[in-house]
């Protein structure tokens, strides 16, 4: 949505790709990438990478990302933790999404499976911006 | 002092108090109990495992924290992706559904303030000393089934994730603030091209990556 918004093709399988380590249509992708995997995966590589993000990016921005990273990992905490279902506006908009990039392989999935699609919402999200 | 090291100041002090069904002493032993998560055998086998339920054992209980809360501690802390419904009711089942909250809310809580530690390169931070004093224990009267796996707030909402703590307030209060310094920005949510030194999408890219390696599928 925030690429659409902001004139950005984003390739988002590459985005959820673990291997992708590149340009995905955002500024610095690459070192964004590299540096997330790097705290979710622990192969050592954080302050390399860290370092290379703030010379892309600066360090007030490295700082945000890597407070992104650490919310998300309490995010998916709380929302794999309690068992929340999708909101229904974005179950029905993510429905093609979520089929082609393979999301539906989750365990998660299993607490929206009763949710039916609304029938005038749009079934991909890029929809909902005409 | 930038408004993240302060939210999590303010976190970690709050983590440190009683809580809603919780008191500070237990909550801690939480966090200390999600730290140990990253290298406790059990939880490591069951993550390698193809299905958790794969592999026997269980955690023993301490005398902050039943084998139940430990069980939910350390499941949550080390494989959220792969949580069930089925899995969840047999914890809640134990120890009740708010204190199963809490203790989600509270190993979330601790994982965002060490895994921003580990992100700047900065060495853990020593566990704080509990504060005296009892729990709350205060239910909301608005909450309710909406099809989650714990009571949250009823009625509508900007998004489901926004409650997920509604049964817990002081722990959803500490929750919140973390949320909204890390990633919301409060208003500023809605604009989706906010002026903050990481743009918007540079954000959604880094939280996409975040979520796929812990394959949450909200």
């Amino acid at each position: 949505m925030s690429g659409e918004a902001n004139g950005l093709h984003i390739d988002l399988e590459g985005a959820l790709d673990a291997d992708h380590i590149g340009d995905v249509g955002v500024p610095a992708s690459a070192e964004l990438l590299a540096f997330t995997n790097a705290v979710e995966l622990g192969r050592g590589d954080i302050d390399q990478t860290r370092a290379a993000l703030a010379a892309a990016i600066g360090a007030e921005a490295t700082t945000e990302a890597a407070a992104i990273i650490a919310i998300f990992n309490g995010l998916v905490r709380v929302a794999d933790g309690t068992g929340i279902q999708l909101d229904d506006g974005v179950f029905t908009a993510s429905i093609t999404d979520r089929e082609s990039l393979d999301i539906n392989r989750f365990a998660g999935a299993a607490n929206s499976a009763d949710l039916q699609p609304a029938p005038t919402m749009p079934t991909a999200v890029h929809q909902l911006f005409g | 002092m930038s408004s993240i090291d302060e939210a999590q100041r303010s976190a970690t002090e709050a983590i440190a108090s009683p809580g809603d069904w919780l008191t500070g002493a237990q909550r801690i032993a939480a966090w200390r109990e999600t730290r140990a998560a990253d290298t406790n055998e059990l939880d490591q086998e069951r993550r390698r495992a193809l299905s958790p339920n794969a592999v026997s054992g269980s955690h023993a209980g301490t005398a902050e924290l039943s084998a139940p809360a430990m069980e939910v501690v350390h499941r949550t802390a080390s494989d959220p992706g792969r949580l069930t419904r089925s899995w969840a009711a047999e914890q809640i089942a134990a120890i009740g559904e708010e204190t199963y909250t809490e203790l989600i809310g509270v190993t979330a809580i601790v994982t965002v303030i060490d895994r921003f530690q580990r992100a700047m390169g900065r060495p853990e931070l020593p566990l704080p000393t509990p504060a005296a004093g009892e729990p709350t224990q205060v239910r909301p009267d608005d909450v309710g089934d909406i099809g989650a796996w714990v009571s949250q707030t009823v009625g509508p909402t900007a998004a489901n994730v926004s409650r997920t703590l509604s049964l817990v307030p002081v722990t959803n209060q500490a929750w919140r603030q973390l949320v909204d310094t890390h990633y919301s920005h409060g208003a500023e949510f809605m604009n989706m091209q906010w002026d903050f030194p990481l743009s918007r999408p540079q954000a959604e890219l880094v939280a996409t990556r975040s979520t796929a390696l812990n394959e949450c599928f909200y």
